[in-house]
């Protein structure tokens, strides 16, 4: 079954409680932070270089507008939506088949190849569409075209 | 002026003068690992320093690891600690005593005071993406009708509604954000003294917020957080992370007025 239903058998820790020292994390935490103390007691404050990391991304910006749209577009509802929240209402409108559930890390840069995609479950019995082909197939900054010519 | 091998005062922050050596030794300085972070003691009161070259610019991954290391180490020992901004140097630890400490003895004091058993925990809530993608999807008709329109054509084709799509979809989630942030607040807040959030750093960002905790309180909070990941679980991945040294509270801790207004939003 899904990860999902294997971690639920872990006994009950589902809070992430591990201490970071992931840069992003620190920065968040204590940069601009703090007491700031007074002027003339201090030697330096400025001249201190830091490396800036822009940690905020910007969020509306065309670009993550394509990157949501590829994800969604990547879902596979018809399978995973009886799992989670069970959408009988939807489910024959949704059903589209080929399902494949690797849409993990959809948002952050897809992993998986093309082929993987299209080969990988075999647990599904039904051959992807055409259509399905082309919407995995749009993974980002991929310009594989070789599925489309099968 | 100081000549460019001169040494300065790395404070990272003040704790009361009834800290042991012990408490902070072996911990990671700022700007030079080798030097020891050791405490400069005035009435009562003690500043974590250390020595750092005045030639070298601070700010590398490191310095700022070391620098929160330091606080939240003393931090889990047992507040309070009042942390300064990073990047706080000053001239030499006649100025931590002479200067720094006598002259912000008060504020210092009120702001031990205030935190006195008192830590920062910090909640970081983010959505899995594809259970909240589904949850748009189911939500939203249009979206579903988007990705019909979208489904087969070619990646050159389709860029307006796929602008239209992702825009869809952000502006649900936005809205997710805002109840689901409610809730947070809602189990979490009533454990806490005060709260501050900060806008979340990315678009499948729900909440990074902080919570001012009594000691007390913390094992409690604790629970209600854990309950939170459980009702959460597979939708969205809470971390908690703390006990902290309250960066988020200490400028109002140490100010004077009445207590409780700090960043209570």
């Amino acid at each position: 079954m899904s990860a999902v239903t294997v971690a639920r058998q872990q006994q009950s820790q589902y809070l992430d409680r591990a201490s970071s020292s992931a840069l992003v994390d620190v920065v968040d935490l204590i940069l601009d932070k703090g007491l700031v103390i007074d002027v003339y007691v201090r030697v330096s404050l400025v001249g201190i270089e830091l490396v800036t990391i822009d940690a905020r991304i910007v969020v509306a910006s065309v670009d993550t507008y394509l990157r949501f749209a590829e994800a969604t577009n990547r879902l596979d509802l018809a399978r995973s939506g009886t799992e989670t929240h069970g959408l009988p209402g939807l489910m024959d409108d949704l059903r589209e088949g080929g399902g494949k559930k690797k849409t993990k890390g959809a948002l952050e840069g897809v992993k998986e190849s093309v082929s993987d995609l299209l080969h990988d479950d075999d647990d599904e019995d039904r051959e992807p569409e055409p259509e399905e082909r082309e919407r995995h197939r749009r993974t980002r900054g991929s310009t594989s075209h070789r599925e489309r010519e099968r | 002026m100081m000549a460019e091998d001169a040494r300065a005062c790395y404070v990272y922050g003040v704790v009361t003068g009834d800290r042991t050596d012990e408490a902070v030794k072996d911990l990671p300085a700022v700007g030079d690992p080798e030097a020891p972070v050791t405490l400069v003691r005035h009435r009562g009161q003690a500043a974590v320093v250390s020595e750092v070259p005045v030639g070298k610019p601070l700010g590398t991954p490191e310095d700022l690891r070391s620098h929160a290391k330091v606080l939240d180490s003393l931090a889990e020992q047992g507040p309070p600690v009042l942390p300064f901004r990073f990047g706080t140097v000053v001239r030499d630890t006649a100025a931590v005593t002479d200067e720094l400490l006598a002259e912000g003895h008060d504020d210092f004091a009120r702001g031990l005071d205030r935190l006195r058993g008192r830590s920062q925990l910090t909640v970081r809530a983010r959505y899995e993406q594809d259970a909240v993608l589904r949850e748009v999807v189911t939500e939203q008709p249009e979206a579903r009708r988007l990705r019909e329109e979208l489904r087969g054509l070619p990646e050159e084709e389709g860029y307006e509604q796929r602008i239209q799509l992702g825009r869809l979809v952000l502006d649900t989630i936005d809205a997710k954000r805002s109840v689901d942030a409610l809730e947070l607040d809602r189990r979490l807040g009533p454990y806490a003294l005060a709260s501050v959030s900060q806008e979340a750093a990315s678009a499948e960002g729900l909440a990074n917020a902080s919570f001012l905790v009594e000691d007390a309180k913390r094992q409690a909070f604790e629970e209600a957080a854990e309950e939170l990941a459980e009702h959460w679980h597979g939708r969205v991945r809470l971390r908690l992370i703390g006990p902290l040294a309250p960066y988020d509270f200490v400028a109002d801790a140490t100010i004077e007025g009445p207590e409780g207004k700090e960043g209570d939003e």
